[in-house]
């Protein structure tokens, strides 16, 4: 099983931890990644809002470049996913896809349309399987109570992710928790915004969105969150206590990356998975989880 | 007590544009309606709005004289040559507004055929045509900043002998009963489809407004001309616009033809809608259906087409009954679609005749659907009827506020009429549980009246059910309404329409039989044949003071047109 | 077959009245929609359970409401598609909005929101004798956002809303879209000036809730977008709210960096967005920046150019001209 990688920007920026516990529990679970060589932000929806036209040529380009190595992207951001699945239907039509490759030719590239992108969340349910997944976990998480936070972007527009043809992904984070042995603890937020997009815009209503699913998922009795965002990671984990502090509540929940959640089954340490880079302290959910510090 | 000069009863595009007209002369206006404006039924009215344009070189007169022959010369000639007349320039109007009218290449506005017209006059957006200009009414009545009563529900009009001098409402919010006082109070409420069963309406399309003015006194005019749309989706009665057939769609039978070649070979699927009705029922009637239905064919159209032009049927229909329009022929039927007739006017909208030649009710005003000036006589033409809404909307309010200038308001006893309404709720209320539910009562009247008065009609057929109706009038008193609260009760607002549903299922029953020919909507099986000699005339039903129903005529009005054979 | 329809129910003629649950059992068609089955409830079961409906025929907006935790329009959702595994289906009223009764919620702070954008046309003067010209293009674009019918499925799971009820929300913001996109409307500097205020265009998230749950394909918050790209063309000044500001540069930083290096750097793009002299922001950051130092998470200022960067800013640099060119 191999896949042209792509990292995404906050992985190789502010949430390294990322990108060491992806590579680590890849290598273990024995897919191939080899790093799209070149690949470029996908433009996170940001881009999109001033530049379109960019966005979508940069993102051929990522396309191109996974063409030329024969092999499907696989990403580990819901952010990145979302943008990629939306600009390759907007690419699926010829016209603009013609138009979006005169420009790609000045640079020796072409996207032939029909590129796969997967997040690894969907790699876990669909080209691994839960029942690998199963045996795969050496260490047993059952006690362990997590609440999934999707991120916006892997979950919304639903029809360019693809679910009607694979209804599963509808609830990929739920269904893998449990194939690692924890629980899942079902909150209203999962599928709702961590705030990201308007943390400089206002400050204000990001925290209280953190507070409020943290908030919540702290209510409902979770040990941890886990997402497969970084960018929801951000703010989750690194705005946590100013958010709880703007709404007078105390909270301490730790946020861990998808990988990380594999990771500590599979019987890694912490330091390999970077549980030592997360602001909110993960000292607790490790000792849990039975992960070496 | 809240008091205005002009009230307007119902927020449809013909009491918006009411009350905007009033509102921008700077008159105390408000408008009183039981759903927030947009929620409208003029909302799905879908094809366009007819006006001929004289920089266009149409003539009015044409558009007038295809209006007179749509509606079997019954319409009256002086109204219909108002509303055309006025088109043009109401138009205009209505784009100056901001509706998004489809447009030409030189960015002018744009026309699709339409039924019954020689000529393209029919201005459109999409097929959500009613939907777009009912949401720029509404914009403009934001900014004029218009009082409404939003979700007030009319129960009784205020009257002293034969004058109107406001109503007394129920805030839904609250279940509180209020009098408003107006010196002219203008119905706009809407048709009466949910008196059949199916029909295209929406389930607040009871007659609410034709039921007040003919308790009060008022002539209602033509109740047995009820418009059968030929294309009602199966099973729910939705509507699918005449505009797909505008743009070519085809009619055909389970054999694949295209049947209208045997009933109105000229203008085939876009003749006027009773005869396209009457068509497709006999096609039912001779077997040649499909589980009762006959198809509407737009594949040809091809997917470009339809997705610019009817993408709404495109969506009810998916949606409804499962059928890609772009893919294979949908179902359809004749259904409940319009009531041409309804509260008795003049052209500027009186419930009364100032001159004496008719009773009505002075202070009272109609117009839209609920009103019969008569512009429609026994067939409506399709695209007309959004502009009716806006002329005689318009009109009725210039008659309303001279009316008004010209009285003072009604003296009467607040207390007397609020807890007369109060007492007769509560006796509603206070119903054994062993009577009908309303829905049930509903359903039954609907179903009898979809068989006796359809759209082949006998006299056996319609005295049957008349006495059905007769009999559920007397049903109604114990109707039972399970919900006793006062916030909302959204069970005693369906009791109180099933209560007007059924004074008019009545009245279209008697006009029924004693129309003895076949005009326009109202085809008899044994009178088959139109009878100018004996009844180029209307019918006017009014309640007398002991509550019996008392029948009158009124000559139509030519004035040019004399009338003819009428072939498509 | 038999379904289960658990609604959240309201009764405020109640002593102390509290939300509670009721659930009902239904037979159900295979192409019953949740109005049909609701509207059977109401007839048939208890005709006590109140909610807005009339047209059946998702053109008059009236039946909003979350089925399992999601807006939709009730007339336009087929029951069956819905239900769980033991035929269970959740009905709640619309978010966001106070409840009245059952699923019947307060309107009225939707409505003060559309009237807040100015909804309504403001042409150029003296009108015209005849029609004002816009071309069918202009028209047809204008269709679907038109195709509003203001039935509140967006406000219901608007995200924003849920923590900020000054938000305009989407479908106020929709529906001032219609008015800068119509040609005929010639007040686009005050009107995007107006939506640049504190509760406008720039309070959205981006989070597409409003898309989803739109069922007429008007997507608010791409008309939000189209807005905020119309605005920072248009060099509409952003106002006394510095979120707007803030937005301006975001999306300006943003494009900037990647056009120049290929990848986001955070630290960067969150300096230049509040502004490298703005000293009270920047230093509340401190803490939460010497966190992230001390864990070595923050990118650095200056990091390796990528392998390819030369491909992307060509790239950038063609299109920006032909951005221009096509300005002219």
């Amino acid at each position: 099983m191999k896949f042209a990688f792509f990292p995404g920007c906050v992985s190789r920026g502010g949430a390294p931890e990322l990108y060491q516990s992806t590579i680590a529990v890849a290598e273990k679970i024995g897919i191939e990644l080899e790093e799209i060589e070149g690949w470029s932000c996908t433009g996170a929806g940001a881009l999109q809002e001033s530049n379109p036209l960019l966005g979508d040529t940069l993102n051929a380009r990522n396309f191109a470049l996974a063409q030329r190595m024969g092999l499907p992207i696989m990403t580990i951001c819901s952010t990145c996913q979302g943008v990629m699945a939306q600009a390759k239907v907007k690419l699926e039509d010829d016209a603009y896809r013609a138009e979006i490759n005169e420009i790609l030719a000045t640079e020796g590239l072409e996207y032939n349309g029909g590129i796969e992108v997967k997040h690894m969340l969907w790699v876990m349910v669909e080209d691994i399987g839960l029942e690998k997944l199963r045996t795969l976990a050496v260490k047993s998480l059952d006690g362990i109570f997590l609440a999934p936070f999707y991120g916006c972007y892997i979950v919304r527009p639903s029809a360019a992710l693809e679910y009607d043809e694979h209804p599963q992904r509808r609830e990929a984070l739920e269904l893998v928790i449990e194939a690692l042995g924890a629980t899942p603890v079902d909150n209203d937020g999962k599928t709702r915004c961590c705030g990201f997009p308007i943390l400089t815009i206002n400050e204000k209503n990001s925290l209280a969105m953190v507070a409020k699913h943290t908030g919540e998922a702290q209510d409902l009795g979770a040990d941890a969150m886990v997402t497969p965002c970084p960018l929801c990671h951000l703010n989750l984990d690194g705005f946590q206590s100013k958010a709880a502090k703007q709404m007078g509540k105390q909270i301490n929940v730790p946020i861990l990356h998808l990988p990380q959640v594999i990771g500590a089954a599979l019987g890694m340490d912490g330091p390999t998975l970077g549980l030592n880079k997360h602001i909110i302290s993960t000292f607790d959910i490790a000792m849990k989880m039975g992960v070496r510090i | 007590m809240y008091s205005h000069d002009v009230l307007v009863l119902g927020a449809g595009l013909a009491g918006m544009r009411a009350a905007l007209e009033a509102a921008k002369s700077g008159a105390n206006v408000a408008m009183l309606s039981k759903v927030y404006p947009v929620r409208s039924h003029s909302n799905a009215a879908q094809g366009g709005i007819n006006a001929a344009l004289t920089d266009r070189g149409d003539d009015w007169a044409d558009h007038a004289y295809d209006t007179v022959k749509g509606s079997d010369f019954l319409g009256d000639q002086d109204a219909i040559e108002v509303m055309c007349s006025e088109a043009g320039q109401e138009l205009i109007n209505l784009e100056h507004m901001g509706v998004i009218f489809n447009r030409d290449d030189e960015g002018r506005l744009g026309t699709r055929a339409f039924g019954g017209q020689r000529r393209a006059r029919t201005f459109f957006v999409a097929d959500i045509t009613g939907q777009a200009i009912l949401h720029v009414m509404f914009e403009q009545i934001l900014k004029y900043n218009v009082r409404v009563y939003d979700e007030w529900y009319a129960t009784n009009l205020i009257m002293d002998g034969r004058r109107c001098g406001g109503i007394v409402a129920m805030e839904m919010r609250t279940g509180d009963i209020q009098a408003i006082q107006a010196k002219a109070t203008i119905l706009a409420t809407g048709g009466l489809g949910r008196v059949f069963e199916p029909s295209t309406n929406a389930l607040i399309c009871s007659g609410d407004g034709m039921a007040l003015a003919y308790r009060a006194g008022a002539p209602l005019m033509d109740m047995e001309m009820v418009q059968y749309h030929p294309t009602t989706l199966k099973g729910s009665g939705v509507l699918l616009t005449e505009g797909a057939r505008g743009e070519g769609a085809y009619l055909i039978n389970n054999k694949g033809e295209r049947f209208m070649e045997k009933y109105a070979p000229n203008m085939m699927e876009l003749a006027s809608r009773d005869v396209v009705s009457r068509a497709e029922t006999l096609e039912i009637n001779e077997g040649n259906d499909i589980d009762g239905c006959v198809l509407l064919d737009c594949r040809h159209l091809g997917t470009a087409k339809i997705m610019e032009r009817l993408s709404y049927i495109h969506e009810v229909s998916l949606d409804l009954v499962g059928v890609d329009i772009t893919k294979d022929p949908v179902p359809i039927r004749p259904g409940v679609h319009y009531q041409m007739g309804g509260i008795k006017t003049d052209i500027d909208g009186r419930c009364w005749d100032p001159s004496g030649a008719w009773k009505g009710v002075e202070g009272l005003f109609a117009a839209g659907e609920t009103a019969c000036v008569s512009v429609h006589g026994g067939n409506r033409l399709g695209a007309n009827s959004l502009l009716d809404t806006v002329i005689f909307g318009r009109r009725s309010a210039i008659g309303a506020m001279d009316y008004a200038s010209q009285n003072r308001h009604l003296d009467f006893s607040e207390n007397d009429w609020v807890n007369g309404e109060k007492t007769k709720l509560q006796e509603l209320l206070n119903n054994n549980p062993s009577g009908d539910l309303v829905a049930k009562l509903r359903m039954d009247m609907a179903v009898a009246m979809d068989k006796g008065l359809g759209v082949y009609r006998t006299e056996d057929g319609m005295q049957e059910a008349l006495q059905a109706v007769q009999g559920m009038r007397e049903r109604f008193k114990k109707v039972v309404v399970q919900d006793k609260g006062k916030v909302f009760n959204t069970n005693l607002i369906f009791a109180l329409e099933l209560g007007c549903m059924l004074d008019c299922a009545e009245a279209i029953a008697i006009g029924g039989i004693e129309r003895k020919e076949s005009r326009g909507a109202h085809s008899r099986t044994d009178y088959d044949t139109r009878d100018d000699e004996n009844w180029m005339k209307h019918i006017l039903l009014r309640k007398g003071d002991g509550g019996e129903v008392i029948k009158d005529y009124l000559p139509i009005v030519v004035t040019q047109w004399q009338p003819e054979e009428r072939k498509y | 077959m038999q379904a289960k329809v658990n609604v959240r129910r309201f009764n405020p003629d109640e002593e102390a009245p509290k939300p509670y649950n009721q659930e009902y059992q239904v037979e159900v068609e295979e192409n019953f929609t949740v109005l049909d089955t609701l509207i059977k409830v109401r007839e048939e079961i208890d005709g006590s359970l109140a909610l807005r409906c009339s047209c059946r025929a998702s053109i008059c907006g009236s039946c909003a409401i979350r089925v399992n935790g999601h807006a939709v329009l009730a007339c336009k959702t087929r029951v069956s598609e819905h239900l769980s595994e033991d035929d269970q289906v959740s009905i709640e009223p619309a978010g966001n909005l106070p409840v009245i009764k059952d699923l019947v919620v307060d309107l009225n702070p939707f409505w003060d929101k559309i009237r807040a954008v100015e909804p309504y046309m403001q042409p150029s003067l003296p009108e015209p004798e005849a029609e004002y010209l816009a071309p069918n293009d202009v028209m047809l674009h204008l269709v679907d956002v038109m195709g509003c019918i203001m039935c509140g499925a967006c406000v219901s799971d608007c995200t924003v809303l849920e923590v900020d009820k000054n938000f305009l929300g989407p479908a106020a913001l929709a529906k001032a879209y219609r008015f800068v996109a119509d040609t005929r409307d010639v007040e686009d500097d005050k009107r995007l000036r107006m939506y640049n205020a504190y509760g406008g265009m720039w309070d959205c998230t981006r989070c597409g809730e409003c898309v989803t749950a739109c069922p007429k394909g008007v997507a608010p918050m791409e008309r939000i977008m189209a807005m905020r790209e119309k605005a920072i063309e248009a060099h509409t000044p952003t106002g006394p709210y510095d979120g707007a500001a803030y937005g301006y540069r975001h999306s300006l930083v943003f494009e900037d960096l990647v056009s120049h290096s290929g990848r986001l750097n955070e630290t960067i793009l969150l300096v230049k967005t509040v502004g490298i002299f703005n000293l009270p922001k920047l230093i509340a950051m401190i803490p939460i920046a010497m966190n992230a130092a001390f864990r070595r998470k923050v990118p650095p200022l200056f990091h390796p150019t990528i392998p390819g960067v030369g491909q992307v800013r060509r790239i950038a640099a063609r299109i920006n001209a032909s951005k221009r060119e096509a300005a002219k």
